[in-house]
């Protein structure tokens, strides 16, 4: 199985534009198998997103090394295909051509092209084909975007919220929707997100991060078997220790403060 | 829907009509002398017995040419060059940034007398100084349209694998087009604009030519026929690139249409 991801105390600093030097990731270590379902959860800013465009292959680390099945991650490639939060699906371009783009993108459009239909219907967009990404709704948006990537048959699916800009009952369909997908195409799964409840429905592990500097503060197993019962005492309990470990689990007394 | 249609026509151009009336009233009434406002229709008949006669017709020919000409060059120019200032380094990009400032707001009037002095006063010099004009905000249409463009779609691009070159003209010319359409259609604006002006300053053809030897000779109607033509073919002139702008962007950007 290929899809396997190793970062090693992988460092990241930004300087910005007024000159002060940001540490966004501060050694991170992190090994992902093939075909796991990551999660990486922690308080908002604290470096999650960075840390995805990295292994993505957007950017490059300040110190350490992150590699995929033993080769070194150098510059982006569509084995690693990424999903942002608002799918950012290209308005230039009907649901067809956005689907197609990547097949096309690599001169492999005349080959596959009955790909593209089937990824079409696989996110359940027939009919849409002629339409622009304005005209569509932000769960079907989002399922383009998925189809988009996933047409390029990626190892390692990064993840960057995106869920994050729908609204609950969409989000839990796609939710079901992304198990079904890593199910039958058994890739590895990385996602981002600040959704407790979603990271543990999906993961088969949580890695929960420190605000920043980031680093990982500790990674849980998910042992549920799936479908997963949102309501089952195993699932609150793991919630509630995520939570705990955040700091959000609830106070027993007010803030001392209002807005 | 027939009904509609033509309500839409009659509420966009009201306005116009409603300026044209008081216009005819104005002039018939003889509340304005005539011999100053010849009435809107005699004006009407003027242009219309201006293009009979056939000279005219070559004056509004070569001045649409004369135009054509001026914007293609200065689009062949414009386009390119702001592509290319776009991949310049950012620091150096920032340093060029004033010159070209500078360059865009000097009085092409003036500028006109010192292209005289180096291509003489033919069509050349026609052709360069509105090219000149053509060429800045084409210019900074594209430099403000990479710069604001959505960095998460090129990001987004990059993450597909593709090569510099194929970020450039799948990803970076598509999301400049709006951008872009709006500086040549205040290019194609100026460049008539210009132009009637020019050729007032030095020319024995065109339509500027025409409304200035006009003037000369008093000939009062002909100078109403010459203004009113050249409104018309400005406004035809936009409408035409504005026709392309909603061919070529309506689908993908609605609020282009409007």
């Amino acid at each position: 199985m290929v899809g396997a991801i190793d970062i090693n105390s992988v460092i990241k600093k930004f300087t910005t534009d007024d000159g002060n030097e940001i540490t966004a990731l501060d050694g991170v270590d992190l090994n992902i198998k093939a075909g796991e379902f990551i999660s990486l959860i922690g308080p908002s800013g604290c470096g999650k997103s960075t840390l995805l465009r990295l292994i993505a292959g957007l950017s490059t680390p300040t110190k350490g090394t992150l590699s995929m099945d033993g080769a070194g991650i150098e510059g982006t490639s569509y084995e690693r295909g990424l999903v942002f939060q608002n799918a950012m699906l290209f308005p230039w371009l009907n649901i067809y051509d956005n689907i197609a783009f990547g097949l096309k993108a690599r001169n492999v459009y005349r080959k596959h092209k009955e790909r593209v239909s089937k990824f079409i219907n696989m996110v359940s967009l027939a009919g849409f084909e002629k339409s622009y990404p304005h005209q569509l709704s932000g769960g079907m948006i989002q399922r383009a975007g998925l189809a988009r990537v996933l047409i390029n048959d990626p190892k390692v699916l990064l993840l960057d919220e995106p869920l994050g800009a729908l609204d609950a009952f969409t989000r839990m369909n796609l939710q079901d929707e992304l198990i079904h997908l890593w199910k039958k195409e058994k890739m590895t799964m990385i996602l981002v997100t600040h959704d407790v409840d979603e990271a543990v429905y999906l993961s088969s592990r949580i890695v929960v991060m420190t605000p920043r500097p980031a680093k990982v503060e500790k990674i849980l197993d998910v042992n549920l078997s799936y479908p997963r019962v949102r309501s089952s005492s195993e699932f609150l309990y793991l919630r509630t220790q995520i939570l705990k470990i955040l700091d959000y689990a609830g106070k027993t007394e007010d803030p001392g403060y209002f807005i | 829907m027939q009904i509609e249609h033509v309500q839409k026509f009659f509420e966009n151009k009201v306005f116009i009509l409603l300026f044209i009336v008081v216009w005819e009233i104005l002039s018939r009434s003889g509340l304005v002398n005539n011999l100053f406002l010849p009435p809107f229709s005699s004006v009407l008949e003027t242009i219309w017995q201006l293009l009979i006669n056939g000279s005219f017709s070559a004056s509004v020919l070569i001045s649409l040419q004369r135009a054509v000409l001026g914007f293609v060059v200065g689009v062949l120019i414009a386009v390119p060059l702001g592509f290319w200032l776009s991949v310049w380094p950012r620091g150096l990009q920032m340093s060029i940034w004033p010159l070209l400032k500078v360059a865009e707001q000097a009085n092409p009037f003036i500028l006109f007398h010192v292209v005289i002095l180096f291509a003489g006063i033919g069509e050349f010099a026609k052709t360069i100084i509105l090219s000149w004009v053509c060429l800045w905000p084409i210019l900074f249409s594209i430099c403000d349209g990479i710069k604001n463009a959505n960095t998460d779609i090129l990001k987004v691009g990059a993450s597909f694998g593709l090569s510099r070159w194929q970020l450039f003209s799948k990803i970076t010319i598509p999301m400049v087009m709006p951008s872009l359409f709006t500086g040549l259609r205040i290019s194609a604006g100026y460049a008539f604009f210009l132009l009637i002006v020019i050729e007032m300053m030095g020319s024995n053809s065109g339509l500027g030519w025409f409304v200035l030897s006009n003037q000369e000779n008093y000939n009062i109607d002909r100078i109403y026929a010459g203004a009113v033509t050249i409104a018309v073919l400005a406004v035809f002139i936009d409408f035409i690139l504005k026709s392309i702008e909603a061919k070529l962007l309506s689908h993908q950007y609605p609020e282009i249409i409007n």
